[in-house]
């Protein structure tokens, strides 16, 4: 098609060619690398234990053990608590998503469309708090969650994390391009801001809406500091306090250790290749935080 | 009905909406954001001890001056800066080559993207965990090591020599996020208009120039985008460090500030050594974003 374009191709096609080969290589390699850590737990947690630090590592299991998952789900003292500690888990990340995507809406919502004074201000004070690293007041909220008595338990577990600032941003952002005329015909035709915030703009942001639910869920599902200071009964645990205890009780069993970190995992990469582009579209909308 | 109502009025109804908007969001940050940090700066200042019934004592800055004399404390500053350094140089290398060759691809761009990210999906404790088993004398890490290096049969100590248990964490760490990266220097890459390439080849630019005159210093934003949200991530590192040690690893190389206030406040029962040691985190996590703010504002670009 284009002439001038095609001589140029070929005359150096070989120094591409190689080029070519070493970029392919290089993203296969660093795939192998990337994905092998995954691919040993899930190969592992259906291994006995004596195969799994075998030299060299068999990456094709003999056959399924799957004892090592019931050793997993029961626990090394047979109380089935795992179950508990991921039902909370499930629990505490649906609660919390639900309320910061309610309440990064609502927020959000108010700062795009509405015109108050001090709007600005409530903007950049709700942005601040982007600045305040969780570890840096967890001592002051550990104190706070045992005064109000709600340590131990779904409140305390749930409270930190109502709603954050990257979703009032996320959300903001997304409404801020929502045409007005449509929000002022939905007034004329008398429909008060609450039934306006139901019915015209939540159903539109959906996108919005379940990138920041997905992030959220995944967060917390993911969060260990906050319940290592909240949590003390082997009752409130969550997965991944579960799996701090399981490894200090039993380092020895590495099948049965592997199969809960499986367990663990299991949903949310189900998830993730489902919504893959909820997640990629999450990394991407976090680079435009600059903007 | 509505429209013979003066247009000030339906402004100052639609005003009283907004406050009621973001009222829920702002009693939120009021009693879980600023209340702790401000009350973590007034710990700070007395000698508080958890669980314990008498008034603390007001002691002024001496919190702040027990640890600037604390060789525990400045361990875990070397701790975390070596970390911090160690981590996202790597990351900001790899994840923008990666970029840039998954984006020279016509083909497997989704499944490369997608490969690379998933890590980042896994949670951190199950990471640490994984990676624990594979830094096991006889695991994974020492086979392709020796393979790599070929020398058959040496453990590498990769969770006891105090070096490399602090490059184990930074490798479970690079492992964990450079996808992630990846995919924000890849939509940076995105952003940047195609026409610049074409208008490059006619002037007969090849890949290379390409890279270095074009597309790197049009990433510029991006880079220092990706540089800061992973510096102020690897301050914040807990989870690996915490799962090592728990998994026997020694605690003093990796004893990173996070770690350190919590058993300074779990542990050792020290409420206001531990909240000095947040305000201090807090610091310099506020310089970083001060640092971030100001080089994005002088960055803009426009095509």
């Amino acid at each position: 098609m284009d002439y001038g374009l095609t001589i140029k191709k070929n005359r150096i096609s070989n120094q591409s060619l190689i080029l070519d080969i070493f970029i392919w290589v290089f993203l296969i390699l660093a795939a192998l690398f990337i994905l092998a850590p995954t691919i040993f737990m899930f190969t592992a947690s259906l291994m006995p234990a004596n195969d799994i630090l075998k030299m060299p590592y068999r990456w094709i299991p003999k056959g399924f053990y799957w004892q090592n998952y019931w050793q997993g789900i029961r626990g090394n003292d047979g109380s089935f608590i795992y179950i508990r500690n991921i039902l909370n888990s499930l629990i505490v990340a649906s609660v919390v998503s639900a309320t910061t995507v309610i309440f990064s809406a609502l927020a959000g919502f108010g700062l795009a469309k509405y015109y108050f004074k001090g709007r600005a201000v409530v903007f950049m004070l709700i942005m601040a708090t982007m600045m305040i690293p969780f570890e840096a007041i967890m001592i002051p909220l550990y104190l706070v969650t045992t005064k109000l008595g709600i340590q131990d338990s779904y409140a305390g577990l749930i409270a930190p994390f109502l709603v954050n600032a990257f979703g009032v941003f996320l959300m903001r952002q997304y409404f801020i391009t929502f045409p007005d005329e449509i929000l002022d015909a939905a007034r004329i035709d008398g429909a008060s801001e609450l039934m306006i915030f139901r019915t015209i703009i939540l159903p539109n942001s959906i996108p919005a809406v379940a990138t920041l639910a997905i992030l959220t869920f995944k967060s917390q599902w993911d969060n260990l500091l906050w319940p290592l200071l909240a949590v003390q009964s082997e009752e409130m645990k969550t997965i991944p306090l579960y799996i701090v205890k399981f490894m200090a009780e039993k380092h020895t069993d590495e099948g049965a250790m592997m199969a809960v970190a499986a367990i663990a995992s299991i949903p949310i990469l189900i998830v993730f290749f489902k919504l893959s582009k909820y997640f990629l579209g999450g990394a991407a909308l976090y680079s435009s935080r600059k903007g | 009905m509505n429209k013979r109502i003066p247009n000030y009025s339906i402004e100052r109804k639609k005003a009283r909406w907004g406050w009621i908007f973001v009222a829920p969001t702002l009693i939120f940050f009021s009693l879980f954001s600023f209340y702790p940090i401000f009350n973590a700066l007034y710990t700070s200042l007395f000698k508080k001890k958890l669980l314990s019934l008498k008034p603390p004592d007001f002691i002024g800055l001496d919190n702040y001056s027990y640890l600037l004399k604390s060789s525990d404390f400045w361990n875990s500053m070397r701790a975390t800066v070596v970390f911090t350094l160690g981590t996202f140089v790597p990351l900001l290398i790899f994840s923008l080559i990666f970029a840039i060759f998954i984006m020279s691809r016509k083909r497997f761009q989704n499944f490369f993207q997608l490969a690379y990210y998933s890590p980042a999906v896994l949670s951190s404790v199950v990471a640490a965990v994984i990676w624990l088993l594979i830094f096991d004398p006889r695991g994974l890490g020492n086979q392709w090591l020796n393979s790599i290096m070929n020398t058959p049969g040496i453990d590498h100590k990769w969770l006891a020599n105090s070096v490399m248990v602090q490059m184990s964490t930074m490798l479970v760490y690079f492992w964990k996020y450079v996808g992630y990266f990846t995919i924000i220097f890849i939509v940076g890459l995105a952003s940047i208009p195609q026409s610049i390439y074409e208008a490059a080849k006619i002037d007969g630019a090849n890949d290379w120039k390409n890279f270095w005159y074009i597309t790197l210093p049009l990433l510029k934003p991006t880079t220092i985008l990706v540089s800061i949200i992973s510096m102020l991530q690897c301050l914040r590192t807990f989870s690996t460090q915490y799962l090592f040690t728990q998994g026997g690893a020694p605690l003093a190389p990796i004893n990173v500030i996070t770690l350190n206030i919590y058993h300074t406040a779990i542990r050792d029962h020290q409420i206001g050594r531990a909240s000095a040691m947040s305000i201090i985190l807090f610091v310099i996590m506020m310089l970083f974003t001060w640092v971030q703010f100001k080089s994005s504002r002088a960055d803009e670009i426009s095509y």
